[in-house]
């Protein structure tokens, strides 16, 4: 090797190690620790609660029980290309593949302890939020089923145009209905003052992720949505707890020391779009390389912004959260759903759009093609829309979507009819 | 009367039960030019998809709810703004709507009941300019205190909706006078499963001449009904060889084909866990109290759809009751593919009905844009040779 390669490789080398995200060891670290503390109380007197990633965990936080996702831990499986093999444990027991993967792979993983964890603490009851979609009620049937424990199901219909008053008072009465359920499992009373320190973390943290997710309106964008998906992690778990706060904090110190040096995620930034959908969780590395090399940015996405909560009443913490779970992004009409991509496209100047039309997900991925033209009347941007599977690879048709997102990208500049 | 007078009245009877069940057998085959003579006669239908929508209301507004159940067609229009992973139920009644198939509708109701549905109804809404679009949003959470005044509310704003589009108020007596012509259709059916059970008509039959009622007003098809009773009840068990009993449960049979074929193949169809069968006629409107109440308590207490939560065990209790009274030696499930609330169900309910009662199940998926009848039959001949031990 000549001294000049040399010295050019050591220079990509540090240009690499600069343009790290720092806070994904930290985000590591406070994962892992979670996932001990929570393996570690299986068996134990402590409580553990199996619940939907929109579900209100605050309640749970405050009533010191642990809080254990399968959706994060699908995602997880996913990202270990895992979890195909806890799909096929499931479907050998009569499940269908045109199920959600999410669910295949945790029913899987229920029965054989499989996946990197070695599967999830058994859970002494169940908690499930129909705002994402109607699947998790009836996955979380199975496991109540399966583990012979209690399940509570938060029921939040589909609001259409304003949340009408009626509905939002049958969430308010749920809440109600969900701590007295947790003062029944946990043989605690139901603490105000704690709930409400909960409440103010979670409203906090949430209030930091917006503000890390809001960075990427900056170019260079200091980090890619692929980012965004990892560090949500604690977001979507822990949301209630100190820790989570500090570390949103570093978070969004480190993405506003990118900016302030300008130091961006990739190398060069041509492109920015934006990205539509849960990812596909075993591809994120090749998909990341994919748009390294074509110098896009997806500066932000539909998904992880659903974690960041708003007007939260500090004088009724129960009553104005039962009406922010109802109207979450997946749990309202097209049109509302038109209106966020636009404005997130407004803010973060992307030059277009990427949808992933994800077998799993129906709630958020029928409406789509509607979507997508919608998109593009109001934008004047272009779409494009790939089939995948957000944890079932067998779907997933690597060489057919590259080309596309190729083909995509190369388009970009051309005027849009 | 003579002997033969008899044989002649009974002949007379059977003939004119064969005039009524061949016609109702007709519109199920394919009700569609029916709905558009309805349109020319000067009626105003609905399209409505669902079990759960409260047609009494539509029909106290002077419109005539009628059921949209698909149609075997290959799609031209819907593809353009539904994945291939949703239903064909969806995927076809959006393509009719698209294609203009539909124009003779006022409209359609769309009730929320899977994600599928809760999509669609924007979908068709952005896509098609029928003068109504009707939406009821349900809780999922059924037979339990919680969610009663919510669905009394969505009940309410229902009626609003449709007396917006009506352009006049509904009366309550005229919605009374409703709920009773409907419940008039409950009873009837009821009384057409017991004459089923008794063997006095074949499961086909049965079904085509309840599902019926889905494409006419209701008046007219309780006054077919009763003429068809009235010649068929206590007439006994029609002679002949001895029948598989089967059980079939699932959402909608959108072709008569699965119980045609059940009969051809030496058995039939006893009792049913359908969507278009007895989860449709299950449970009356009180009819003592408040029309709009009494109307969202029944969806409330009546036989869920798989959809809908009651209790993680509500679905097989009440299959095994039915497997039970029945008799059934076997059950049929007949899903649309990639619907989630159906096949979540089916290990748990298969594995107990064989392991608790020895009652064997088959599985069969309908697709409407690739139906085929062929394999249908190979499946179903299979799994009944199994149960008779052939």
């Amino acid at each position: 090797m000549s001294e000049d390669v040399r010295e050019r490789t050591q220079e990509e080398k540090a240009d690499r190690e600069r343009r790290k995200i720092k806070s994904a060891g930290a985000m590591r670290e406070l994962m892992t620790k979670y996932y001990l503390e929570a393996k570690g109380a299986e068996g134990t007197d402590r409580h553990i609660a199996w619940i939907t990633s929109g579900a209100p965990v605050e309640p749970l936080i405050a009533f010191d029980v642990i809080p254990v996702y399968p959706e994060n831990h699908g995602a997880m499986c996913g990202a270990a290309h895992m979890n195909v093999e806890l799909c096929e444990v499931a479907e050998g027991r009569g499940f269908s593949r045109d199920l959600c993967s999410y669910a295949r792979g945790d029913i899987g993983s229920a029965i054989t302890k499989g996946g990197p964890i070695g599967g999830l603490p058994r859970p002494t009851f169940l908690v499930a939020c129909n705002n994402i979609c109607n699947t998790v009620f009836k996955w979380y049937e199975e496991l109540a089923r399966f583990f012979e424990v209690p399940l509570f199901i938060f029921d939040t219909p589909f609001v259409r145009g304003d949340l009408p008053e009626h509905l939002a008072a049958y969430s308010v009465r749920q809440m109600h209905e969900y701590v007295s359920f947790l003062e029944e499992m946990t043989a605690k009373e139901y603490d105000e003052a704690r709930f409400m320190d909960v409440a103010a973390k979670s409203l906090f943290a949430s209030a930091l992720w917006k503000e890390v997710l809001a960075c990427n309106e900056h170019r260079p964008a200091p980090m890619t949505c692929f980012d965004a998906f990892i560090l949500m992690a604690p977001i979507v778990t822990l949301r209630g707890t100190q820790e989570v706060v500090d570390f949103y904090q570093g978070v969004l110190e480190e993405m506003k020391r990118r900016i302030e040096e300008g130091v961006g995620i990739l190398p060069s930034e041509r492109y920015r779009l934006l990205w539509d959908n849960i990812p596909v969780w075993y591809e994120m590395r090749n998909l990341g390389k994919l748009f390294m090399e074509l110098e896009t940015c997806l500066v932000a996405d539909t998904y992880t912004s659903a974690w960041t909560f708003e007007g939260v009443d500090a004088e009724k913490p129960l009553e104005s959260m039962a009406r922010i779970y109802t109207e979450v992004y997946l749990n309202i009409d097209l049109e509302r759903m038109a209106d966020k991509i636009e404005s997130l496209a407004t803010r973060f100047g992307v030059d277009g759009m990427i949808m992933h039309s994800n077998r799993s997900c129906k709630p958020y991925s029928l409406g789509q093609y509607d979507l997508a033209k919608e998109f593009t009347r109001r934008t004047g941007k272009p779409a494009l829309i790939i089939e995948a599977d957000h944890t079932d690879s067998r779907w997933y048709d690597r060489a057919q979507i590259e080309t596309r997102i190729r083909d995509f990208v190369e388009n970009l500049l051309l005027p849009q009819t | 009367m003579c002997g033969d007078g008899y044989a002649a009245v009974a002949e007379r009877r059977a003939m004119e039960v064969k005039t009524i069940v061949d016609e109702c057998l007709e519109l199920w085959r394919d009700p569609y030019p029916h709905l558009a003579r309805l349109r020319e006669e000067g009626e105003r239908p609905v399209g409505v998809f669902c079990s759960y929508t409260p047609e009494e209301i539509l029909h106290a507004a002077g419109l005539t709810p009628v059921r949209l159940m698909g149609a075997v067609r290959s799609l031209t229009h819907a593809d353009a703004h539904l994945q291939a992973y949703c239903c064909s139920l969806a995927r076809t009644d959006l393509d009719m709507a698209l294609a203009g198939d539909l124009d003779y509708l006022e409209g359609a109701v769309f009730v929320q009941t899977c994600d599928t549905m809760m999509r669609l109804s924007d979908i068709w809404r952005r896509n098609t300019a029928f003068p109504y679009h009707g939406d009821l949003v349900l809780p999922i959470r059924m037979g339990e205190e919680v969610s009663l005044p919510f669905l009394e509310e969505e009940v309410k704003r229902f009626r609003r909706g449709v007396e917006e589009f009506a352009g006049q108020r509904i009366w309550d007596d005229a919605l009374e006078e409703s709920v009773h012509v409907y419940n008039r259709n409950r009873r009837l059916a009821e009384r057409l499963y017991k004459a089923r059970a008794s063997g006095a008509i074949d499961g086909l039959s049965a079904m085509a001449c309840l599902l019926a009622g889905f494409w006419m007003r209701r008046e007219k098809h309780n006054e077919m009904l009763h003429e068809l009773l009235e010649r068929i009840e206590g007439a006994g068990a029609a002679a002949g060889e001895e029948r598989v009993p089967l059980l079939v449960s699932g959402s909608v049979c959108t072709t008569p084909d699965l119980f045609e074929l059940i009969l051809e193949l030496g058995a039939d169809v006893v009792d049913d866990d359908l969507c278009c069968g007895h989860r449709y006629f299950d449970a009356f409107v009180d009819e003592s109290s408040s029309p709009e109440e009494a109307l969202a308590k029944r969806m409330w207490e009546r036989v869920n759809c798989p959809a809908k939560h009651q209790c993680i065990e509500d679905r097989f209790q009440r299959l095994v009751r039915q497997v039970m009274d029945s008799g059934a030696k076997g059950v049929v499930f007949y899903l649309q593919s990639f619907c989630e609330p159906h096949l979540f169900d089916l290990p748990y309910l298969r594995q107990r009905l064989q392991e608790e009662l020895e009652v064997p199940s088959l599985v069969l998926e309908s697709e409407l844009q690739s139906f085929s009848r062929g394999q249908l039959r190979t499946r179903l001949q299979a799994f009944i040779e199994t149960i008779t031990g052939v």
